[in-house]
């Protein structure tokens, strides 16, 4: 019985289970680097294991997945000590091409890997690489639509796919040559809260149905933690833990809400899920239920005002008819599906796209109107992809090209640059930027130039927790001290919890709802924060919430 | 890492083999000159048998591995963008815009490459154009030449200078090319009746002479522009091509050692 117990305890975990991916001792160094990205990871991934990789950015998440397939370091150089294997290849004997057919990769990009142009054809193009008859080629490709519900899409062009769409198919083109291994780099970073359950949840059917073993590396735990059978912590030094949620999670500094919610309330065990959050936390709800704290911010300045703004593409209409006002030292917050109109509202605002009809006034001007430096003074604009805006050769270029555009003092922007992300090097080409420091630099740049209204387009995607702190910290100096309108949108309702005083929330090209952050994010479960979701009923949304009305009380 | 460096060089053997092939070829281009005999010979022969040893050096290359699949890939990338981008000028009185792409990469990524990618996206274009036929030959290896003479500039030569060495080297080029296609018609051109005609057999100084005032009597035309235009372009975006070029270098670490040992310490 002892013995027995002995192998249950220490080996048995391992017992019977079939070791599919196996880190022995493993370090890694790259070329004309000092730093050590990991150090003597020790890690084995069972078979039909779902596991979850979170660190900093920059601390090694996406090494540690290219070395699952060996991309680090045949493809990128470097000294591997130790040893990784996967399905009992080591990687040291084995090239990336060798390991096609065993792992697929899923980037956090979808449309950077696309090779063909519809969806059958792309599903069908790893196949052919790998030189499969035409008859499993058929099956094979029937039996993906299928397995990710792609059937209604199979004649479609891949470019007119949403993210969501998109990512499905990438995972599906991976999944075609029939892997034991799928790795996943943030493949949720870029998609709304809806497309995410999408992917996440094929992602826990296909680990449950077929046995798959996952790894994923994920910046928004909220969304990924709940389907983790074990996490791989990495922190900054090269240092990695490994243990199941609840373990590594309970002294984590990178946590999702929920988790720092039972942290804040002093709880001894932590849920992953609000299921296990709502049980734990029973007591605290037992109240009566609390007044909405209100938060609105005094309607004096009108900073944009616009009014049955209708915009058309083609025969699409983007947006119809909408209308509303925002004031200085307000943070509105837009809100809606992809493809709802919030880009071209926000275009619109910008003065970057012309309106079909309706009005908008910009600071009592039309924003369209507006011209170089009157443009920049006014209304500061973040794209999508921050790196629209960039186009010099180095970070360096880039700073003092804004602060000759702007007829500031040199080294303005690098200024704002340091106090936004520390440690840029001025070298550094502009598209080596992990996505948080790109996002960085683009907004310092637009800063520099010190416009009244800034209106930013989904400025989360990529980022970390942290990140996404400072983020959120400079958004509200920006609003509160200096008194001017901040305009986003954004899919993370975790972000509007923290920051927006205002939502708009726009669906089909019409406003839905407007109204305080709270009003707003409480009348629809799904896009409540989740803190709101522990908490329901109590109109609480953020963990300081919960703590100021408990202490109001006692 | 510096990013000077080649990401690939020939072996001994391969250049060889690519050294004899280019004998081979030269002799194709200025036959005319030193040919002695009744019947004027069948030159492409000369250059189906080169081409037929540069594939087999490319087969050599990859199937040895001293091109790993980043560099195919790249080759791969740059041949397409290049064969894309010679059907844009349509040829029209030379405007080509595919040598200033082949001469920035080729001096990036050094000689071998630049011999290689001169040759392949040759090939691609003729295809894409349908410009096959017995000339292609010719243009193969005259593009090769380009490349691997591009390639072969000397490497410490950076900022402006550099841009105004790839200039003229652009203008040397397009003659080049240009003589060199003329010298694989030339002979067959004219007839052979009238002053600027070839004469088999005949002395090589009148051969040349002869040869020299047909080419700026009817191509100069051509290759007038085609310098033109290449060194424009190159004036124009060689700094933001190189630059982007040089990033890839680097960004792919295409030298970077792979080491694997027991422990990093």
């Amino acid at each position: 019985m002892a013995l027995e117990g002995f192998l249950d305890r220490f080996i048995g975990c391992w017992f019977g289970r079939v070791v599919m991916i196996k880190f022995s001792n493993v370090s890694l160094v790259y070329p004309n680097s000092a730093k050590t990205v990991l150090e003597d990871l020790n890690l084995t991934i069972a078979e039909g294991e779902m596991v979850l990789v979170i660190g900093p950015t920059g601390s090694g998440k996406s090494s540690l997945l290219r070395l699952i397939n060996g991309l680090v370091p045949h493809h990128t150089g470097g000294i591997l000590a130790g040893d990784v294997s996967v399905n009992g290849v080591s990687t040291q004997l084995t090239k990336p091409g060798g390991m096609a057919h065993v792992i697929g990769i899923v980037g956090q990009n979808p449309a950077n890997g696309f090779v063909a142009d519809t969806v059958e054809e792309e599903l069908a193009f790893g196949m052919e690489v790998l030189n499969l008859p035409n008859d499993v080629m058929r099956k094979r490709v029937e039996e993906i639509l299928d397995l990710l519900s792609l059937a209604n899409l199979r004649n479609r062009s891949i470019a007119t796919l949403s993210g969501g769409e998109q990512q499905r198919v990438a995972i599906g083109a991976a999944l075609v040559t029939h892997p034991k291994v799928l790795v996943l780099d943030e493949p949720t970073s870029a998609l709304d809260p809806i497309a995410a359950e999408e992917v996440l949840s094929i992602l826990h059917r296909l680990v449950h149905d077929l046995g798959l073993t996952v790894v994923i590396a994920e910046h928004k735990l909220e969304r990924v933690i709940q389907f983790a059978d074990r996490i791989v912590h990495i922190n900054g030094e090269g240092i990695a833990k490994v243990g199941t949620p609840e373990e590594i999670l309970i002294d984590s500094p990178i946590a999702p809400p929920i988790v720092h919610l039972a942290r804040a309330l002093g709880l001894k065990e932590i849920g992953t899920t609000v299921r296990q959050m709502r049980r734990l936390t029973t007591e605290f709800r037992e109240i009566p239920i609390t007044d909405k704290k209100k938060q609105e911010v005094a309607q004096l300045t009108e900073a944009i005002s616009f009014k049955d703004v209708t915009i058309t593409y083609g025969n699409t209409k983007a947006l119809n008819g909408v209308s509303s006002q925002i004031f200085m030292g307000e943070i509105v917050a837009i809100m809606g599906r992809n493809g709802a109109g919030k880009s071209s509202l926000l275009k619109a605002l910008a003065g970057v796209n012309q309106i079909s009809a309706g009005k908008i006034t910009v600071l009592e001007r039309d924003p369209f109107g507006l011209e170089g430096r009157e443009r920049r003074e006014s209304v500061g604009f973040i794209p999508q992809e921050p790196s629209d805006l960039l186009y010099g050769q180095s970070v360096g270029v880039e700073c003092e090209q804004a602060d000759a555009d702007n007829g500031v003092a040199p080294g303005t922007t690098l200024a704002v640059l340091e106090q936004l992300v520390s440690g840029v090097s001025i070298n550094t080409h502009p598209r080596d930027l992990s996505e948080g420091q790109r996002l960085a630099l683009a907004l310092s740049v637009v800063l520099s130039s010190n416009p009244s209204i800034l209106i930013l387009d989904e400025p989360t995607r990529g980022l970390d927790y942290q990140a996404k702190n400072e983020l959120t910290r400079m958004l509200l100096a920006f609003a509160t001290t200096f008194k001017r309108a901040v305009v986003l949108a954004t899919h993370d309702v975790e972000l509007v919890a923290e920051l927006a005083t205002r939502v708009i929330f726009i669906a089909d090209g019409e406003i839905v709802a407007d109204g305080s952050t709270l009003d707003v994010l409480l009348s629809s479960p799904a896009f409540a924060p989740q803190v709101a979701k522990v908490m329901s009923p109590q109109p609480w949304l953020r963990v300081k919430d919960v703590i100021a009305a408990i202490e109001e009380l006692r | 890492m510096k990013t000077t460096a080649n990401i690939f060089t020939f072996s001994r053997f391969t250049s060889a083999v690519l050294a004899i092939a280019s004998i081979f070829s030269l002799a194709g281009f200025t036959w005319p000159f030193f040919f002695v005999g009744d019947e004027l010979p069948q030159t492409q022969m000369f250059f189906w048998l080169a081409v037929a040893a540069s594939f087999v050096v490319v087969v050599l290359q990859i199937s040895h591995q001293h091109l790993d699949a980043k560099s195919v890939a790249l080759l791969g990338v740059l041949s397409a963008l290049i064969a894309a981008l010679r059907p844009l000028g349509a040829g029209a009185v030379g405007i080509e815009p595919m040598w200033f792409i082949l001469i920035l990469s080729a001096r990036v990524f050094g000689a071998s490459f630049g011999f290689l990618l001169g040759m392949i996206s040759m090939f691609v274009s003729a295809l894409l154009t349908g410009g096959m036929g017995p000339w292609l030959g010719y243009q193969l290896f005259a593009a090769a030449w380009i490349g691997l003479l591009a390639g072969s500039l000397p490497k410490k030569i950076r900022g402006p200078q550099e841009i105004a060495m790839l200039i003229v080297y652009g203008i040397v080029a397009a003659q080049i090319f240009g003589i060199l296609m003329d010298l694989q018609f030339w002979p067959w051109a004219l007839g052979s009746s009238t002053q600027l005609s070839y004469i088999p057999n005949g002395d090589i100084s009148e051969n040349i002479s002869r040869f020299i005032t047909f080419h700026f009597a009817t191509s100069m035309a051509w290759d007038i522009p085609r310098a033109i235009f290449t060194s424009v372009l190159i004036a124009i975006s060689g700094k933001a091509v190189l630059s982007a070029l040089r990033r890839t270098h680097t960004r792919a670490a295409f030298l970077a050692p792979v080491v694997f040992t027991e422990h990093v310490k």
